[in-house]
């Protein structure tokens, strides 16, 4: 009982920073039927300008990060990742024009490939500790689980996240978004700003991997160059597909899943001592297939 | 078909400057050839899926990396020949691209993309990491074969397997069953409508691509002599598209050009790092490689859709045989194969 339990409680945890990058990936495909695999390097560069911030920007030194920066850090990530995503809607997305959704897919690798390059060059292959917003954690009543206080942080952050997201697509912009996404001719002639709707959907998806960049280091509490593409980005993918992938709920619902099912591979592997590398990566690949054979648009969404 | 003098002699200098280059190379670098054409031939590999039958991979490391493990096991632990051992890779090569294959024939598009990136982070943490197949992360000697022990005798086998599987190449795109993968390519349903049958001929591409690739899994295996699972990691996978992207989809010349180039960039920044103390080649070290290469794929995305392929066009549709015009034989490639402009 206490290990499911505890699956669960790591499940969550990790389900939930899948939830906040599958947030992003989901909403740039609802408003440009992108999927965008630079996702989370919008979370990996923003976390680094975060690091900077608190240890007084040497690139090279290893100054404990000072924590009373911690918040201004990040809303300088949350900046950062949203300019960051227009910036690629701009430079890329924009001039590659018309082309099949696998073609942008191959783009926004590439670009996802220019931003690990970057990180690996200026900070080098090395892990910094990088801090959580509160340390510590507590007992869950009647188990001797423990769970960290930076789970309910994250969970709250995903939260508001969400709460936030279902307002905006009640209010005129987030119905405009969703006129642009059905139907950008219709949307335009309606007098929605088409170019300006899609621009504003990237950059919300950057601030959201900045939120999952800054908190899912906090989960290692340390920060690697490409961290964010190297141990989130395919379980989110597979998280959104689970969901469907045109649904906000589905993305959240799904990385909760992957997350749990991931641990409990981990979990099943380590307890009944079998000889199976990588269990994570495996029980992903099999959720991704299962889905897409038995539910192709997924558990929430309509087919695309 | 008459071959004109002029033509026979451009392909007599390709030919003539591809023996020479192991020996004006220095002993050093003789392995970055030959890595240069095994990345030519997962080049070939990637074209038939990427170029011909239009479907995305981004796994493509998994495919090599079987071949080699493959190969390595069957020479050091079955004790075969290196000519077995080759025909192992491409078998199993083919098993593991006809699974793959499978799933192709449910899903495709962007789904099919995140198959493949799943499959390959699979074959990396699980498959790559069976200890008594691959040697667990010490990784599995792969010796090279007694007529080929030297670097430079390596090369030109490498080389020579490049030059096969261009032939196999050239005969497959002119064969029926390779029209029938590009017709695929271009819609399915007008292809279904004209007899073709979809669901084998999709599967055809997969297991060729699978087959090529576990060549080069092979070949690649014997270069250092030694595989472990780092070698064909998430990166690797990108840069294999990359390469054919740059070189241009559905062109044999241009995406053999691109895996050249991402064969031997790194060491060619490493050198003019080395040896140019001026402002671009100061700063540019091999780490940067990923970088270059990241900004030649979206320059040529937005800019050449049909990669150097496209911007060789005129040269390349004269060695083909077409005359030296634009716009002959690269209109295939023009449209860049799977990477074409196509909603």
């Amino acid at each position: 009982m206490e290990t499911v339990i505890e699956v669960i409680v790591f499940g969550l945890q990790r389900g939930a920073i899948f939830g906040l990058v599958g947030l992003g990936l989901a909403l740039v495909y609802k408003a440009t039927r992108i999927l965008n695999f630079a996702q989370g390097e919008l979370g990996t560069v923003p976390a680094f300008a975060a690091l900077m911030l608190m240890i007084g920007f040497e690139s090279s030194g290893d100054k404990a990060a000072n924590r009373g920066l911690l918040l201004p850090a990040i809303v300088l990530a949350v900046v950062i990742g949203a300019a960051l995503g227009v910036a690629l809607y701009v430079a890329v997305i924009r001039p590659l024009g018309k082309v099949s959704p696998v073609t942008s897919l191959v783009a926004t690798a590439g670009v996802a490939l220019l931003l690990t390059t970057l990180e690996l060059n200026v900070f080098e292959a090395r892990a910094r500790r990088f801090p959580r917003p509160v340390n510590g954690g507590f007992r869950l009543i009647g188990t001797s689980v423990i769970v960290d206080w930076h789970t309910v942080v994250i969970l709250a952050v995903l939260g508001g996240v969400a709460l936030a997201l279902a307002a905006f697509f009640r209010s005129a912009p987030g119905v405009a978004l969703l006129a642009t996404a059905d139907d950008p001719f219709a949307a335009e002639l309606q007098g929605v700003p088409v170019e300006r709707m899609r621009a504003m959907a990237w950059g919300a998806a950057g601030a959201l991997g900045a939120l999952a960049g800054v908190l899912g280091a906090g989960v290692f509490e340390s920060l690697t160059p490409g961290l964010v593409t190297s141990t989130f980005m395919i379980p989110a993918f597979t998280g959104v597909v689970l969901g469907g992938i045109t649904s906000m709920v589905g993305a959240v619902v799904g990385g909760f899943a992957l997350g749990i099912v991931s641990q409990a591979a981990i979990q099943i592997v380590t307890s009944y001592n079998l000889d199976v590398p990588g269990p994570p990566q495996l029980a992903v690949l099999l959720v991704l297939l299962a889905v897409l054979l038995v539910r192709p648009q997924g558990l929430l969404g309509r087919l695309a | 078909m008459t071959v004109r003098p002029s033509r026979l002699a451009a392909f007599a200098g390709i030919l003539a400057l591809l023996l020479l280059i192991p020996q004006i190379v220095p002993v050093l670098y003789v392995n970055v050839i030959s890595r240069a054409a095994v990345y030519g031939i997962l080049a070939l590999s990637m074209n038939v899926l990427v170029g011909y039958a239009g479907q995305a991979s981004l796994g493509h490391a998994a495919f090599l990396g079987v071949g080699a493990f493959a190969s390595g096991y069957a020479l050091s632990e079955l004790g075969m020949p290196f000519g077995a051992a080759v025909v192992v890779a491409a078998i199993v090569g083919m098993v593991a691209a006809l699974v793959l294959g499978g799933v192709a024939l449910r899903v495709s598009g962007l789904y099919l993309a995140l198959v493949t990136i799943a499959f390959g982070l699979f074959a990396q943490e699980t498959l790559f990491n069976i200890r008594f197949l691959t040697g667990g992360g010490a990784g599995q000697v792969a010796p090279r074969p007694s007529l080929f022990q030297g670097d430079v005798a390596y090369t030109y086998l490498c080389l020579g397997v490049l030059l096969l599987v261009l032939i196999f190449d050239w005969r497959l795109v002119a064969s029926r069953p390779g029209r029938a993968i590009q017709a695929l390519r271009d819609d399915e349903r007008v292809a279904a409508s004209w007899g073709i049958n979809v669901t084998g001929h999709k599967l055809m591409a997969f297991v060729i691509s699978g087959a090529i690739a576990g060549i080069g899994g092979a070949l690649f295996a014997s270069i250092e002599q030694i595989v472990s699972k780092e070698d064909f990691g998430l990166s690797l996978s990108i840069t294999f598209l990359l390469m054919t992207v740059v070189g241009g989809a559905g062109n044999r010349w241009g995406v053999v050009q691109g895996g050249i180039l991402f064969a031997v960039l790194p060491t060619i920044l490493d050198r003019t790092h080395a040896n140019f103390h001026v402002f671009p080649f100061t700063g540019l070290t091999a780490t940067w490689e990923p970088a270059i290469g990241a900004i030649l794929l979206l320059l040529t995305l937005t800019l050449f859709p049909g990669g150097i392929a496209q911007q060789q066009g005129a040269l390349l549709s004269w060695l083909g045989g077409g005359p030296f015009k634009r716009d002959h034989d690269a209109q295939g490639a023009a449209q860049g194969g799977g990477m074409g402009a196509r909603p």
